[in-house]
């Protein structure tokens, strides 16, 4: 009916615009809240939430006990509700919406929902309009008469659908629900009777989770690699921090220190009633001797030539509070690889990309020339590599005679730099197996280390050819110390 | 008799402690070049303190030189079985591995930490210099105020662990504002890139024409101790010897040539 013959037929009734996109962000916001309930929760279409509560019943006391607690949280936000709980997920969507009315909770009891999915008329089944109305036309009004009928003939006429969303609600089919994040491998709340707000207190609910999850943890071998803490709010909102660590942990003191530090970050609003934290990624971790804190940590005398791999154990603790501050990619460690071309020959790799890999690839595989510029497999002097590479290579304006000639003069950084010395050229090509490489502009490039009046060195190089269209042009890479 | 006799060195440590805090309880790290280390005290660079570290002319904007100076110290310090990670903060990713591998820093040791603002840097250098594990670490600093180096040089006396800040500067303007202001770093050095001796075998490459007759020689380095508690200014002229990081007076000041250095400091890295 449109609006204004609504509005001919009853003058004061109260209009209020229509907002999707709203409605689809509270729902989901809903949807979130019930987290506290289970990890697997979902909306479900446009007014509708679904949880699995599969395992997580008798935390609550039960299902009874888990619906009155819902409900009873729901009508203090003046939601109106209908909540079933069932075997299937087909069964509590059709129960919900098409049992009769009643302001409580209606859970089916575990076994055959068949008995009570008959009475319910056919639109319980999650049909589209369409084929429930042809359903309705040959005569077939409830679930029960459905469920009556050969089922070939009805998925001839009507589609497989009909017959697919029968078993499903029944139970003969799997349904799985795919939750509104990812599934968190483990989880561990805890739930307060009266909102709390204290920093204090959240500081000391967050440290007794993570109390609580390490020993799960410890028990299984493994180590957090993502958690999140999620603060639900008296309002249904939900505050989360999120953190990363740069290797498996699994340390009580280091992980509360590392939500501490982002504990302000939290608004609590008018209360939190659960904070729940769950850990995503996790990865085998080793039990280990447990340490005793030492007054003045020792100087750690290591061997080996590892160096930040090795001692990776040591400096976890620190490379996570940098992270979880600066972001995980900040914190890099160099990873020779093996290529000629200077920007390729040492990369900046971050350090929470496992370096068992790592150092594996670094034993089968040492590039000469990469790591020690002195020394070449055979013994071959390298030439020297600067201190500071500049990638990408800045354009440089420079003079020069001969085609073959380092530049006399040059200018960089608004500064002029007249040559004294120069070595090269040393010719750095593009490798032949880089297809898109070989259109480049700088496929190859003639390097020449260079001096200037104050004894500053730069590493330059020249691309392109004398009377090519690709003019030459000059680069500084580098700067030598 | 011999109890009491037994004792006297232990007492003139003591007093040595009390004397040159920072020195006597973590030891020095030797330069092994005796000019220099007949100056600073200890007999060497003092370990478990903050060191500043300038360069000189575009090189306060580039930072290449100052970096290379602390290669090659932190090269001398996590080398030769002595181990440990160095970490690195700097606000651009434009230190390269394979250079700093040329003068002794094995480029695996490294822990680099990438932050954009000054703040940032000086709190993940106090971070590494409370850590255990850490052998060293190092900053990229522009701005810098007495605290902050205040807090950084009590962190390194706490832990032992040696810090180094290189000044690098956005332009000339903020170098000339922040070249002179004190600070509470126990040496400051100023290291400037100087002209290299053509090597004695000239470079055949580039014969005659227009001057490029000879071509690049060794490094060479104008080291001046600008400030070192306990110690007064100096200034050394040195180039770099080779791979391992130690610097040697150059050839033409010193009365003796590039100091000896034994084969086995060839190391592999990696």
């Amino acid at each position: 009916m449109p609006l204004a013959d609504a509005l001919s037929f009853f003058p004061g009734l109260a209009t209020a615009a229509a907002e999707p996109a709203e409605d689809a962000a509270a729902l989901r916001r809903l949807a979130e809240w019930c987290g506290r309930y289970s990890p697997w929760t979902a909306p479900d279409g446009i007014d509708g939430v679904k949880i699995e509560i599969t395992g997580s019943a008798h935390l609550w006391g039960g299902e009874e006990a888990l619906a009155a607690d819902l409900m009873a949280r729901l009508d203090r936000r003046h939601l109106t509700t209908s909540i079933a709980i069932a075997d299937t997920l087909g069964a509590a969507w059709a129960t919900a919406r098409f049992a009769e009315a009643s302001r409580l909770p209606v859970i089916l009891p575990p076994g055959d929902c068949r008995a009570a999915l008959a009475p319910l008329p056919v639109e319980a089944l999650r049909l589209d309009p369409a084929t429930t109305q042809g359903l309705r036309r040959v005569g077939l009004k409830r679930v029960g008469d459905l469920a009556a009928m050969p089922r070939d003939a009805l998925a001839r006429r009507f589609g497989e659908t009909v017959t697919r969303r029968l078993d499903q609600a029944q139970g003969d089919l799997p349904e799985p629900l795919s939750p509104l994040g990812e599934a968190p491998t483990r989880r561990v709340r805890l739930s307060f009777a009266e909102p709390i707000a204290d920093p204090a207190n959240l500081l000391r609910a967050t440290e007794r989770l993570v109390e609580d999850l390490v020993p799960r943890l410890a028990q299984e071998g493994t180590g957090a690699r993502r958690l999140d803490l999620g603060f639900h709010r008296v309002d249904g909102r939900v505050e989360r921090i999120r953190l990363g660590t740069a290797r498996p942990s699994r340390d009580p003191r280091h992980l509360a220190a590392l939500f501490k530090e982002r504990l302000d970050t939290v608004d609590p609003g008018l209360g939190i009633e659960d904070v729940i934290l769950a850990a995503f990624a996790v990865e085998p971790l080793p039990p280990e001797q447990i340490e005793l804190p030492h007054p003045n940590p020792p100087r750690l005398a290591g061997e080996g030539r590892e160096g930040a791999g090795e001692r990776g154990g040591d400096i976890a603790p620190l490379l996570d509070r940098l992270g979880n501050r600066l972001g995980l990619a900040a914190v890099s460690r160099f990873e020779p690889c093996e290529s000629h071309i200077p920007e390729r020959a040492s990369v900046h790799v971050p350090i929470s990309i496992a370096p068992a890999k790592v150092g594996a690839q670094r034993q089968s595989a040492p590039v000469p020339g990469s790591l020690d510029p002195r020394l070449c497999g055979d013994g071959e002097i390298q030439p020297p590599r600067p201190v500071r590479l500049f990638d990408p290579p800045e354009q440089v304006e420079a003079f020069w005679l001969l085609p073959d000639d380092p530049p006399f003069r040059f200018a960089w950084r608004r500064r002029r730099h007249r040559v004294t010395r120069a070595d090269g050229p040393e010719r750095i090509a593009e490798e032949w197996w880089q297809l898109e490489g070989s259109s480049a502009v700088d496929a190859i490039r003639d390097y020449y280390r260079v001096e200037d009046e104050e004894g500053r060195r730069f590493w330059l190089f020249r691309t392109g050819l004398h009377g090519h269209d690709r003019s030459p042009h000059w680069f500084v890479h580098g700067v030598f110390s | 008799m011999i109890e009491q006799r037994a004792r006297l060195p232990e007492l003139r440590e003591r007093i040595r402690r009390i004397e040159q805090p920072t020195a006597a309880v973590h030891g020095v790290l030797p330069f092994g070049v005796a000019a220099i280390d007949r100056v600073l005290p200890g007999g060497g660079l003092a370990r478990g303190a903050l060191h500043e570290i300038l360069g000189m002319g575009g090189d306060e904007e580039d930072g290449a030189v100052a970096a290379g100076f602390a290669a090659g110290i932190l090269g001398r310090l996590t080398g030769a079985g002595n181990g440990g990670t160095v970490l690195w903060c700097l606000p651009r990713p434009d230190l390269y591995g394979p250079g700093l591998a040329g003068h002794g820093l094995d480029p695996a040791r490294l822990v680099l930490v990438q932050a954009p603002r000054d703040s940032e840097i000086l709190w993940a250098m106090e971070e590494g210099l409370r850590a255990p594990g850490i052998a060293a670490v190092v900053g990229e600093v522009g701005t810098l105020t007495a605290v902050a180096s205040r807090r950084l040089q009590l962190a390194a006396e706490r832990s032992g662990i040696t810090a180094f800040l290189l000044r690098r500067w956005r332009d000339s303007g903020q170098a000339a504002r922040e070249r002179n202001l004190p600070d509470a770093a126990v040496t400051r050095w100023r290291i400037a890139a100087s002209p290299s001796q053509p090597p004695p075998i000239p470079s055949p490459a580039r014969g005659g024409g227009v001057g490029w007759g000879s071509g690049v020689g060794c490094p060479r380095w104008r080291v001046e101790l600008l400030r070192c508690r306990g110690a007064e200014p100096a200034c050394w002229e040195v180039e770099k010897a080779n791979a391992t990081g130690f610097v040697s007076l150059a050839s033409a000041l010193a009365d003796r040539p590039a100091a000896p250095v034994p084969a086995e400091r060839f190391r592999r890295a990696g």
